[in-house]
């Protein structure tokens, strides 16, 4: 079989072109890095002498040539020249395939004409460079080293420190006596600073940081941050009167469950991040001092919130009125009504997320109502704060009854209560009461609720189930999974 | 005859034989041409799409095109094996002894038609998985070899789900292509309605025997493919499991279970059809961008999540195949390695 030259040739021009692409991108690469040490020798030029800047300009041009010859040395795969050229020409891989079958022991009577055809499409292209330049990240950055070269070298040299310390002796008499001046009231205002020597160290750090936090804008580690959301973020600390009657911030500080939770992100929900404010509002130092024009920024922020689809614009309209009245109170029971439709919508949204809240209204039937959503029925309430479907609890579709009847109607049979808590568990520790008391069991909840998630899945793609019902069959277990 | 000639020989042939299922079928010009892909390759083609797209009168005209046997099995939920690969009847000679007999099924033609085929049950489905793999069949102890070239064309409506059997993906795997047959324009809805509602009926001529089948097939199994190409659709192949160490990231969340190697070996010799149909000699990477959809959708398997989202497995098939391109090594600049 005929040797493809023609061929050969097209992918040697190709090579060629990668090899001066190649040198082009490392030679602008060498200039960049070698301008770098050339810009530090014409800044020392004052000590180097004339010869800085030949030696700087010998660096750069020895970095180009560097660069270039890297490039023009690097190796081309004659395979990557190919499908250059089968890409640049439009040519579907022919001279690739060609190249690499016409050489092998096992090519098919298919591969002659392969490469005939390859041949002859080649010898109909126009020779061009197809090969692109691409402009390395460095060359971007390569003027102002060079502009630096440039400016260091038609400027004077930069003066370099002679190794000496400043002469600061007075030159004037008149200098002399300030400086003797200056020096005793130094020495007057030392024993006035003096340390106290009972204190320790430690708590003068801690005076000393908690002054300078006030003064300027927290930072980092700065714990005065935790006062950041309250009504002492603009208040100096006063430790003259901590000692008479208690620091205000040391006050708030006991009452942990008063500061804000900075590790929590409220701003998830705009529900959650106005009952906040409403919050503070209402429970602050004087809780029954509520400053209308910071009820009036919350209402007007409720009414932002409510325009982009909610619907309690009606009750912060009330709101407002009745506080432009001076009532108050009755701005107060509008807002919380408002607070109420804008939890009612959150939770309607969540859909068969909102599985948490039931005991937040004291288990009470409006309560209940109002807590569950506008979607929730009576049916759900079964659903306690932080309780799942536990045994014994819930609606069961049980054909012999729910059980917390059947242990309501007998005496005998085993109860099982679970205990849970808040958040993610692993498993609830049951209690048995009766006849299974005396044997302690745990039941997985994760491992579960992970077996039905599994079996939902197979079941879910396996069968015939409507995409519409997806979502839904998802949101479920995701929510069980969060609880 | 020079290898030109018969390259040449395959194209006239292959257009030829389009041509002629285009004289009835209006429009679906892609499908016709994978359905011919899949002939070719030695295949078979499940056909997916709603009632009333001409899924059924496609095979059945080309079954008319070829001078081949052509047999149809409407899939029924009371279909038995027996109905598609035969039994042993008892028959009596002229000297009146009696002895069993085999009656040989539907499937002892060329070209299958196995219309609705996720109506039967899996018993039966699952009748077909020897002859399309070992293109011979199993009866009472005996292996009975099928005709030669045997090619079952099935299809199957995504619709009507229910009292129907998904097919396995065992029995999916078996099927080259999958062709997912789409709603015809309103230009070619208007030819359709001329064409179907005239008085005189086409006709179609058979302009391809088995035996030139058979050596397109030894033809089409001679085109080379170069090393990148086949690492290319390797890669796509791979690419398509969960479990790979680069699968890309839409596989991680939406697959749960990747294409088998008969995918690979769909996508080349698919490719390699397609190649040869346009006249060229060796394989592209666009012949197996080309094919990847048809040769993968069936065998990626979505998750539970990738249910639940809706993904289309074409559009996921579509963006592997974009990561593998653009991660491989025809996409990087070769002189800045």
């Amino acid at each position: 079989m005929a040797h493809p030259e023609t061929l050969d040739r097209l992918v040697r021009r190709v090579a060629a072109q990668v090899r001066w692409r190649r040198a082009e991108h490392h030679a602008l690469r060498g200039a960049f890095w070698a301008s770098l040490p050339a810009v530090v020798v014409i800044a020392l030029k004052g000590p180097i002498g004339p010869r800085a800047i030949a030696i700087a300009a010998a660096l750069v041009v020895g970095g180009v040539l560097a660069g270039a010859l890297w490039g023009v040395l690097k190796r081309t795969a004659d395979a990557d020249a190919a499908r250059l050229a089968d890409r640049a020409f439009g040519l579907e891989d022919r001279v690739a395939t060609a190249l690499e079958w016409a050489e092998r022991p096992d090519r098919t009577p298919l591969v002659e004409a392969l490469v005939r055809d390859a041949t002859a499409r080649v010898s109909a292209l126009s020779p061009r460079t197809i090969v692109r330049r691409i402009v390395p990240r460095e060359a971007r950055f390569l003027p102002v080293p060079v502009l630096a070269v440039l400016v260091l070298a038609l400027a004077p040299p930069v003066p370099m420190p002679s190794g000496r310390l400043p002469d600061f002796t007075p030159g004037t008499e008149e200098e002399e006596k300030e400086a003797r001046t200056g020096s005793g009231e130094l020495e007057q205002r030392a024993p006035r600073e003096n340390r106290d020597p009972l204190r320790p160290p430690s708590f003068e750090e801690r005076e000393f940081a908690a002054r300078s936090g006030a003064a300027s804008a927290s930072t980092a580690g700065d714990l005065s941050a935790v006062f950041k959301d309250t009504s002492l973020s603009s208040q100096r600390p006063d430790f003259n009167s901590f000692l008479k009657k208690g620091d205000e911030r040391l006050k708030l500080l006991e009452q942990v469950d008063r500061l804000p939770d900075l590790a929590s992100d409220f701003t998830a929900s705009q529900y959650k991040m106005v009952f906040k404010k409403s919050k503070a509002l209402s429970s602050g130092m004087r809780p029954n001092d509520i400053s209308p024009k910071k009820l009036k920024e919350l209402l007007e922020e409720m009414e932002r919130l409510g325009r982009k689809g909610g619907n309690w614009n009606s009750d912060v309209g009330e709101g407002m009125e009745a506080l432009e009245g001076g009532q108050t109170d009755k701005a107060m029971e509008a807002m919380q009504k408002a607070l109420d439709k804008m939890r009612a919508q959150e939770e309607a949204q969540r859909g068969g997320k909102g599985l948490r809240g039931g005991r937040d209204n004291d288990r009470s039937g409006g309560g209940r109502e109002r807590g569950r959503g506008e979607g929730g029925g009576a049916e759900d309430q079964d659903f306690g704060d932080g309780e799942g479907l536990l045994p014994g609890k819930g609606k069961s579709n049980s054909p012999k009854g729910e059980a917390s009847r059947r242990l309501q109607a007998s005496p005998y049979d085993v109860g099982v209560e679970g205990e849970s808590r808040r958040g993610r568990k692993d498993g609830y520790d049951t209690n048995m009461t009766g006849r299974g008391g005396q044997m302690g069991s745990r039941l997985q909840y994760l491992g579960v609720i992970g077996q039905y998630r599994k079996m939902m899945e197979d079941a879910i793609t396996r069968e015939s189930v409507p995409r519409d019902y997806h979502e839904q069959i998802k949101d479920y277990f995701q929510a069980l999974d969060e609880r | 005859m020079t290898q030109d000639a018969r390259v040449q020989e395959f194209v006239t042939a292959f257009d030829g034989l389009r041509a002629e299922v285009e004289k009835v079928i209006v429009g679906h010009r892609e499908i016709i041409t994978h359905v011919l892909v899949g002939m070719f390759a030695g295949g078979h083609v499940l056909l997916e799409g709603v009632p009333g797209l001409g899924k059924t009168l496609l095979v059945k005209t080309l079954s008319e095109s070829l001078e081949l046997s052509f047999a149809r099995i409407q899939f029924t939920p009371d279909l038995m094996p027996a109905d598609i690969i035969g039994t042993n009847i008892i028959v009596e000679d002229s000297e009146g002894r009696k002895h069993f007999q085999f009656q040989p099924g539907p499937i002892f033609a060329h070209v299958v038609l196995a219309d609705e085929i996720n109506r039967a049950t899996p018993k039966t489905q699952s009748a077909l998985l020897e002859g399309m793999q070992e293109a011979s069949v199993t009866v009472g102890g005996a292996s009975r070899p099928l005709p030669a070239p045997f090619f079952v064309l099935a299809t199957q409506n995504p619709i009507e789900m229910e009292g129907t059997y998904p097919l396995p993906e065992a029995q999916l795997d078996r099927f080259l292509l999958k062709l997912r047959v789409r709603y015809p324009a309103i230009e070619e809805l208007n030819a359709i309605i001329d064409r179907t509602t005239h008085a005189h009926p086409v006709s179609v001529e058979r302009v391809m025997s088995g035996a030139k089948v058979m050596a397109f097939r030894e033809l089409i199994r001679e085109v080379p493919v170069a090393s990148h190409v086949r690492d290319f659709a390797s890669g796509i192949v791979m690419a398509t499991h969960p479990q790979w160490a680069d699968a890309p990231d839409v596989t991680r969340r939406f697959v749960r279970y990747g294409a088998s190697p008969r995918g690979a070996q769909a996508l080349i010799l698919g490719a390699k059809v397609r190649a040869l149909a346009e006249g060229r000699y060796n394989v592209s990477v666009d012949d197996l961008k080309a094919l990847a959809a048809p040769a993968l959708r069936h065998r990626v398997i979505l998750n539970f999540e990738g249910e639940a989202e809706g993904i289309d497995v074409d559009n996921l098939v579509s963006q592997i195949v974009d990561g593998v391109e653009a991660s491989s090594a025809r996409t990087k600049e070769p002189f800045l390695r």
